[in-house]
């Protein structure tokens, strides 16, 4: 297949943009329903692309691709989940403040043990050796065809997270993100709740992991940096945290206005690209995430519709 | 015993501006209640604040801290003013102000390098002589560290317990309301609650930074240590803070000698004091802000 039309820069973007779609479709769960901020994103997400890592490349399996992907993948996705259950855990029964401290802790301890078990991560050297689980004529499409197969998870991920906003657990968070001790009065299990949420979601953000692990092909302890969590976060809350479509459209429109708008077609100096442009686009992420939540709170999209429908009853 | 001295000494020595950052970060905490995460960058601030007037005026490192601890006291009254304070006008809620506080400590951490450059920045000062306190070698600048963070903690401790303004500060952290009709003026008391605290953390940058480097990272590095002691040492007051404090610091020193790794020590640290929170529950933050 000819792709010479496909530019290298565009594929990382289109990666970088769903991978971050997915991680705040799965913090919507948690910030937008349950009203749980996890500033831990990057701890999961890295759990998971470490662990897909260090059994890939440093175990012996007697089997080749695709099993051994597909072991690997769900070990790690397994490794993310447990994690998220022990957090989940932690942090069920604590204020805000505590989960802050138990989600920003787990985040530095994931980032410590990867840097100092070397034997098994590479640490500050890197771990090399992962692949993609087949084999193309050229690694633009094997990349491209990772994109596509990424794409196609966080759709389902999509498909999900909708599924939850109309099930019986949906509105059990939502209760339990508007009013905790209330809910618990109805009989809603808010402690087994949160911890469930914690434990799916941490291993959906492993899972996502994984699959960037296996884009970029080498581990690096850049990688474990607070910046993922902010992407997802000001995607979020730009986009409606309320709302199940609130992660696409606010990631869109700041991880894609950066990834792809200015990195593959703005006509600017090379040099810039190194460090201006990835030192812009933290400034701007985080001056968004204070300008919205300061004058628009729930976001371009707004409020959930049940909260609309039910203002509109009332005549308010 | 050996271990037990090289522990108190190192650890006194190294993680002062630690307790120092701490302080700061208590009374902001109990004043308002809010974890304000771009605390980090007031501490990484005050160290690029510290290496400009250095780097830029010559100043020695004594006569840095002036400026270093100023400006960063400054900056910090102008987040309140531009952000926290109109932030409070519009009733944003506590989750969103600390969502708002990790915007700003990012915009901060990455604003500083369009401004002070990419390069990791030094103190230009000439290498520090070796004070030998109980049998371990300590930099003279570490010695003068302890020094200052020790008066600038009394001073800080006195200033809030038995001051005048300090009993405004603590009956306005009480009930804001019933501070104000009793003549209290909420807005002096706040701009200059976190005035003290960004100086706080601007000085304890600026030793964080002349013994080592100044890069953007360095605040946000000692934000969890900061945090885990506030949380657990604030139950019992500023005072409850500065011993917890010192005892991280002693801690972490003890455990980097047995282990042979800081991030080891490190992360024992975060476990033992998650342990801590966990166990003590909600009380535990509730009893921290008042």
């Amino acid at each position: 297949m000819n792709l010479d039309w496909l530019n290298a820069f565009l594929i990382s973007g289109l990666f970088e943009v769903v991978v971050v779609i997915g991680l705040a479709l799965l913090l919507h769960l948690e910030l937008g329903l349950a009203r749980i901020a996890n500033f831990g994103v990057v701890g999961f997400w890295g759990v998971g692309m470490y662990a897909y890592g260090v059994l890939y490349v440093q175990v012996d399996w007697p089997f080749g691709d695709p099993w051994q992907f597909l072991v690997c993948l769900a070990l790690a996705t397994l490794a993310a989940g447990v994690a998220g259950l022990l957090v989940g855990w932690f942090i069920a029964d604590l204020d805000l403040d505590g989960v802050l401290v138990g989600t920003l802790g787990f985040a530095t301890a994931v980032a410590i043990v990867a840097t100092t078990e070397q034997d098994w991560t590479g640490g500050a050297l890197g771990l090399g050796g992962l692949r993609f689980p087949f084999d193309l004529d050229s690694v633009k499409s094997e990349e491209l065809v990772w994109l596509l197969i990424t794409a196609a998870v966080v759709a389902a991920i999509l498909f999900v997270v909708w599924r939850v906003h109309r099930s019986p657990y949906g509105r059990s968070l939502i209760a339990l993100g508007a009013n905790e001790p209330l809910a618990r009065s109805l009989g809603k299990p808010t402690f087994r709740s949160k911890i469930w949420l914690f434990a799916l979601a941490s291993a959906g953000m492993g899972f996502i992991g994984a699959f960037y692990g296996i884009m970029v092909r080498f581990l690096e302890l850049s990688n474990l940096g607070v910046e993922i969590t902010l992407a997802a976060m000001v995607g979020l809350v730009l986009g409606g945290s309320a709302r199940v479509w609130g992660g696409v459209v606010g990631v869109l429109l700041t991880v894609g206005l950066f990834d792809i708008v200015i990195q593959s077609y703005l006509p600017l100096p090379r040099d810039w690209y190194t460090q201006t442009i990835p030192v812009m686009r933290e400034v701007v992420f985080g001056a968004t995430l204070i300008v919205v939540l300061l004058f628009r709170p729930l976001g371009i999209l707004g409020d959930m519709r049940r909260d609309k429908l039910m203002r509109k009853l009332h005549g308010e | 015993m050996d271990l037990i001295t090289q522990s108190l000494v190192i650890g006194l020595s190294e993680y002062a501006p630690l307790v120092l950052a701490a302080i700061g970060f208590a009374l902001l905490y109990r004043l308002t209640g809010l974890i304000n995460v771009a605390y980090a960058e007031t501490i990484t601030l005050g160290a690029y604040f510290g290496v400009w007037a250095n780097t830029s005026f010559g100043l020695d490192f004594y006569a840095v801290l002036i400026p270093a601890g100023l400006l960063a006291g400054l900056v910090s009254v102008g987040t309140y003013l531009l952000i926290f304070r109109p932030a409070k006008h519009r009733s944003v809620g506590a989750l969103e102000m600390i969502i708002i506080s990790f915007g700003l400590s990012l915009f901060l951490r990455y604003g500083l390098q369009l401004v002070f450059g990419y390069p990791v920045r030094f103190f230009e000062v000439p290498p520090p002589d070796t004070v030998w306190v109980l049998g371990v070698g300590v930099a003279s600048y570490r010695i003068i560290g302890v020094a200052s963070v020790a008066v600038l903690a009394l001073l800080l401790y006195w200033f809030i317990q038995r001051s005048r303004w300090g009993l405004q500060i603590r009956a306005l952290a009480s009930d804001e309301d019933l501070a104000q009709v009793s003549g209290i003026r909420p807005l002096v008391v706040t701009m200059l609650i976190w005035f003290i605290a960004g100086v706080a953390g601007g000085l304890a940058g600026a030793f964080f930074g002349v013994a080592s480097s100044v890069a953007p990272l360095l605040g946000w590095r000692q934000f969890l240590p900061i945090l885990l002691i506030v949380l657990v040492g604030g139950a019992w007051g500023i005072g409850g803070v500065i011993v917890v404090g010192v005892a991280t610091g002693i801690g972490l020193a003890a455990m980097t000698l047995q282990t042979g790794q800081v991030l080891y020590a490190q992360l024992l640290l975060i476990v033992a004091f998650l342990v801590i929170l966990k166990w003590r529950g909600r009380r535990l933050t509730e009893s921290a802000k008042v």
